[in-house]
């Protein structure tokens, strides 16, 4: 409770004084983007999908059958001793055994390649179904590897998420049916985490830093709180021109980020400390413009018509191209950058590729914000960058998913359509659990080539999380949610669901030491 | 620091204009929380002095009372967790600060939602209660307008010293080409008649009006002017300046040049007389001569000294020109254009020409090949003659060494250096240059 006389001749609520404040230092973070995801220029995409999943198997199945044997060894149920069986085409009926393969999820909702090709419909559309998952008994649950493949009953399989290309090892017997009865089920559990500064070159310094401020930490978590830094994520800008609802919330997310916002006290200890903007997913909002089309089509129709042949007159259709949107963003990023280091996300939304991973936002979308990012290289579109070997730039636009290291942290976002795709095979509403299943998956789009568009790829399989990430976010979710897992090795992964700003105006800030979070939220009333 | 009392009465109270303090802050580039300040003071005053007549916005920041953190966490709370992952326990309460921008009327209001207030400050002050978010909107966008300049950079609240752009490759060559077409206008002048004056003051303006001449004179071909003039302009230019400075020409290798020039000063030049690498046959020839050489001579000079004095004389020569030609400078862009387009090429011409002499020596005669520009008559899809000049090789022997002749060519050498048959050739129809004169004795 704040009343009125509270904070009048507080502060800002006074005359100028005259004397200049000083200007402030934003404080900076170590940063070391990976480039995991990053694809060459030069792709094929003759190739098959099935070499996904193979790959996943063969660099997933050691992990998932080191646990099983760890938690099945000798297990002894009803007299029967638990055997281990290699492939699944070598189960036997009656015989209680596990093995490890793919999980395939057979959903008569789920769209489905082979239905679209017996169809002729040789370009498929995005789904537009909200859920796969029917919920009538018709969904059916496979285990399928090189071999063989087959289905799953029994009520464990109630008690875990399962989507298409997750491995799992499962424990059971095949009944009368030919259906193999799951008495457990166990996933890969967390991959091995790094130590923090396993990566940048900078720890020495950091190190010795770090311990005072641990000891601060212990001594008294008041005196610290000033001299943390923050990352700050956010996701969902959606820069429209059709949707103003939030252009004013936007502008103060700006003002906010930049500094101007909030008074000299607020400045000094939060907002200078926000050392980075992450931006995961969905900057330019296409959409609003495509739904505020047909809407202004229906109402001034004469008006329409009158200036329909004056636009017709220049280079493009301006009904089916918009500009504004990413100049939008384009100033927005030009105007922060100067003060804050920008990584930049794309997503579902966002003109970069459709399919998993997507590349990075090209630069000739930011004419203002470019030269922040590092020149264009040379031999640009031969080979695959040599990962580490520059700076990273000022204005890092990276792909989705996106790996790297922040203040000695590995941290892990996307932009949300993993998430969002294995929402829909699943009945719960719990999307923190899904990231946690991911990670346990050790897969970061497990649904990815079935359900979620990706590129198909040959020699590696990318979405394998192959180091367990301190930090894991993904964005463009509707509600934030956050919270910390653990795993068997003592591993902690922090994860956060990043609302999108459009929706919730929402910011969140992370804290580089201890990986606390805080949500602020901009409200224009 | 009073200034500002005007500035927002003239932008509030005047011009009905909603202002934040961003705008204020860039408008008169002072730091942003001063000029908080300053629209906290100027809507104190304001009202005291006549309530009503302005309206403020405030920000503030904050933990807003638990109510709101609900639903915040709501989606991990009401969901019925079948699942051992879904522990709700996990989920922890998050500090959550809440940005509010509100009217003053509900300050109060909003003010009761808090449990604390970190910052409080006016946001905006305007001449009617903000109903409507857009006019704040546009004062943004008013307040990014205003870009900022070197002199008094906008203060900024937090800097960033580490900041790093890329250093723009594309800037190192701009700044690079200016230069060389600087040069470049001295000896040919730009595509822009306006600019060209200033940068290359002799030369430029050198090649344009002989060529004005040379249009009074015949000004039944301008039309015919603009598609011709790639062909044309490159001899004439050529042979003003051998004119400008026939003498300093003479003294360079090219010796040739001086003695078109001259013919061409006297019009009696012929067709095949023209040194350039092709020209026309047809009526254009009193143009022909005039703007090529002034390209051709500087590049072929590349002793500074040569062309300082060159372009001494060709300043001469333009006064001169002015003299006889009084038409004005416009006029003389189109021909221009291609005159730029030509010294490249020409510049080649000149390279080739001395690498013409490939000599052998044996037993005391010289032997070899060197490379000669012949002449070749065709008949061009528009049924135009066009005589062009390319490089072939001939053979040689003689007894001098050829370089040396190069200045003084003999006109009864059967197989003279290239340069020497140029000069030859114009020689028997025109007036040839003193120098050749003295050279066949």
């Amino acid at each position: 409770m704040v009343t009125l006389d509270e904070v009048l001749g507080s502060g800002l609520l006074q005359k100028p004084s005259g004397d200049a404040p000083e200007a402030l230092q934003r404080q900076i973070t170590n940063y070391k983007p990976l480039h995991t995801f990053k694809l060459e220029k030069t792709r094929p995409y003759q190739q098959q999908y099935a070499d996904i999943y193979f790959l996943r198997l063969t660099k997933i199945r050691p992990a998932v059958e080191a646990a099983a044997s760890a938690a099945w060894e000798g297990t002894v149920l009803g007299g029967e001793k638990v055997k281990r069986v290699e492939r699944v085409l070598d189960v036997r009926q009656g015989e209680l055994c596990w093995v490890a393969g793919t999980v395939y999820m057979d959903m008569p909702l789920k769209p489905s390649i082979l239905e679209d090709v017996s169809k002729d419909r040789w370009i498929s559309a995005p789904t537009s179904v909200g859920h796969y998952y029917s919920g009538n008994g018709e969904d059916s649950v496979m285990l399928e590897d090189d071999s063989g493949r087959i289905r799953l009953v029994g009520n464990a399989l109630q008690n875990h998420f399962m989507v298409t290309g997750c491995i799992v090892a499962v424990m059971g017997t095949e009944n009368a049916n030919g259906e193999f009865e799951v008495i457990d089920l166990l996933f890969a559990e967390l991959p091995p985490q790094p130590e923090r500064w396993s990566l940048s070159k900078g720890k020495k310094e950091a190190d010795s830093s770090e311990d005072v401020e641990m000891m601060d930490a212990s001594f008294s978590r008041q005196s610290h709180k000033p001299s943390s830094k923050k990352i700050a994520l956010v996701s969902g800008l959606e820069f429209s021109n059709a949707d103003t609802s939030y252009a004013m919330e936007l502008n103060l997310l700006l003002e906010y980020l930049l500094g101007e916002a909030l008074d000299p006290s607020v400045q000094r200890d939060e907002l200078s400390h926000i050392t980075r903007l992450i931006i995961a997913g969905n900057s330019i909002s296409t959409t609003a413009a495509e739904q505020a089309k047909p809407a202004a089509a229906f109402d001034t129709t004469t008006v329409t018509n009158k200036f329909q042949p004056q636009i017709k007159k220049y280079g493009y259709d301006s009904s089916s191209y918009n500009p504004v949107p990413s100049q939008l963003l384009d100033s927005f990023l030009s105007d922060l950058l100067p003060t804050m280091p920008v990584t930049l996300l794309p997503g579902a939304l966002d003109p970069a590729n459709a399919s998993y991973p997507q590349q990075p936002i090209h630069p000739a979308m930011f004419p203002q914000s470019r030269t922040y990012m590092p020149p264009p290289k040379a031999g640009a579109g031969k080979d695959r960058d040599v990962p580490g070997e520059e700076e990273p730039g000022w204005f890092d636009n990276v792909t989705n998913p996106w790996e790297g290291e922040i203040e000695g942290w590995r941290v892990l976002g996307t932009g949300g359509q993993n998430l969002d795709d294995v929402f829909k095979y699943v009945e719960s509403e719990d999307r923190l659990g899904m990231m946690e299943a991911m990670c346990r998956w050790r897969c970061v789009a497990p649904t990815a080539p079935d359900t979620l568009w990706s590129y198909p790829f040959q020699e590696d399989e990318p979405f394998v999380i192959k180091e367990c990430p301190h930090l894991f976010f993904v964005g463009c979710q509707p509600e934030f949610g956050t919270k910390v897992i653990h795993g068997p090795d003592g591993q902690a992964v922090r994860l956060i669901a990043v609302p999108s700003f459009s929706e919730t105006r929402e910011v969140v800030l992370v804290d580089t030491e201890t990986l606390d979070v805080e949500r602020v939220k901009i409200v224009a009333e | 620091m009073e200034d500002y009392k005007t500035y927002l009465a003239e932008n509030i109270l005047s011009e009905d204009k909603v202002v934040t303090y961003r705008l204020l802050s860039r408008a008169l580039r002072v730091h942003p929380n001063v000029a908080k300040q300053m629209l906290y003071d100027f809507h104190k005053t304001q009202s005291s002095k006549k309530p009503g007549t302005v309206y403020a916005t405030y920000m503030l920041y904050g933990i807003k009372k638990s109510v709101q953190n609900q639903n915040g966490n709501a989606m991990d709370i009401d969901l019925p967790s079948s699942l051992p992952d879904a522990d709700p326990v996990d989920d922890e309460e998050v500090p959550s600060y809440t940005l509010v921008l509100v009217q003053e009327e509900r300050l109060a209001d909003v003010l009761k939602e808090y449990e604390t207030i970190t910052s409080i400050h006016v946001y905006s002050v305007g001449p009617h209660p903000a109903k409507d978010l857009t006019l704040l909107v546009d004062a943004a966008q008013s307040a990014l307008a205003i870009k900022d300049d070197a002199k008094k950079p906008q203060p900024r609240p937090i800097v960033n010293s580490h900041v790093r752009r890329r250093e723009r490759k594309g800037l190192g060559l701009k700044a690079a080409a200016p230069a060389k077409q600087e040069s470049k206008t001295k000896t040919a002048p730009t595509k822009t008649a306006p600019a060209k004056p200033s940068p290359a003051p002799a030369p430029a303006a050198a090649p344009a009006k002989p060529q004005e001449e040379s249009k009074s004179t015949a000004p039944a071909m301008e039309p015919e002017a603009p598609t011709a003039t790639t062909k044309k302009p490159a001899p004439s230019l050529k042979r003003n300046t051998s004119a400008a400075s026939g003498i300093m020409q003479a003294f360079s290798k090219a010796a040739s040049l001086p003695k078109k020039a001259k013919t061409s000063e006297k019009s009696t030049t012929a067709a095949e007389e023209t040194p350039a690498a092709l020209s026309d046959d047809g009526e254009d020839d009193d143009d022909v001569p005039l703007p090529k050489p002034d390209a051709q001579s500087t590049r072929k000079s590349k002793k500074e000294r040569e062309e300082e004095l060159r372009r001494m004389m060709e300043d001469d020569e333009d006064e001169d020109m002015e003299e006889t030609a009084d038409s004005p400078a416009p006029e003389e862009e189109e021909e221009e254009e291609p005159a730029v387009e030509e010294p490249p090429a020409k510049a080649d011409v000149a390279k080739e020409e001395k690498k013409e002499i490939v000599t052998t020596s044996g037993d005391g005669r010289r032997r070899g090949k060197r490379r000669v520009m012949k002449k070749k008559q065709i008949m061009d899809d528009q049924g135009y003659l066009v005589t062009i000049q390319e490089p072939a090789w001939e053979s040689f022997s003689e007894d001098e060494a050829p370089p040396a002749d190069k200045p003084k060519p003999k006109v009864a050498n059967p197989a003279p250096p290239a340069a020497a048959g140029k000069a030859k050739k114009p020689a028997p129809k025109g007036q040839g240059n003193i120098m050749s004169f003295f050279s066949k004795k």
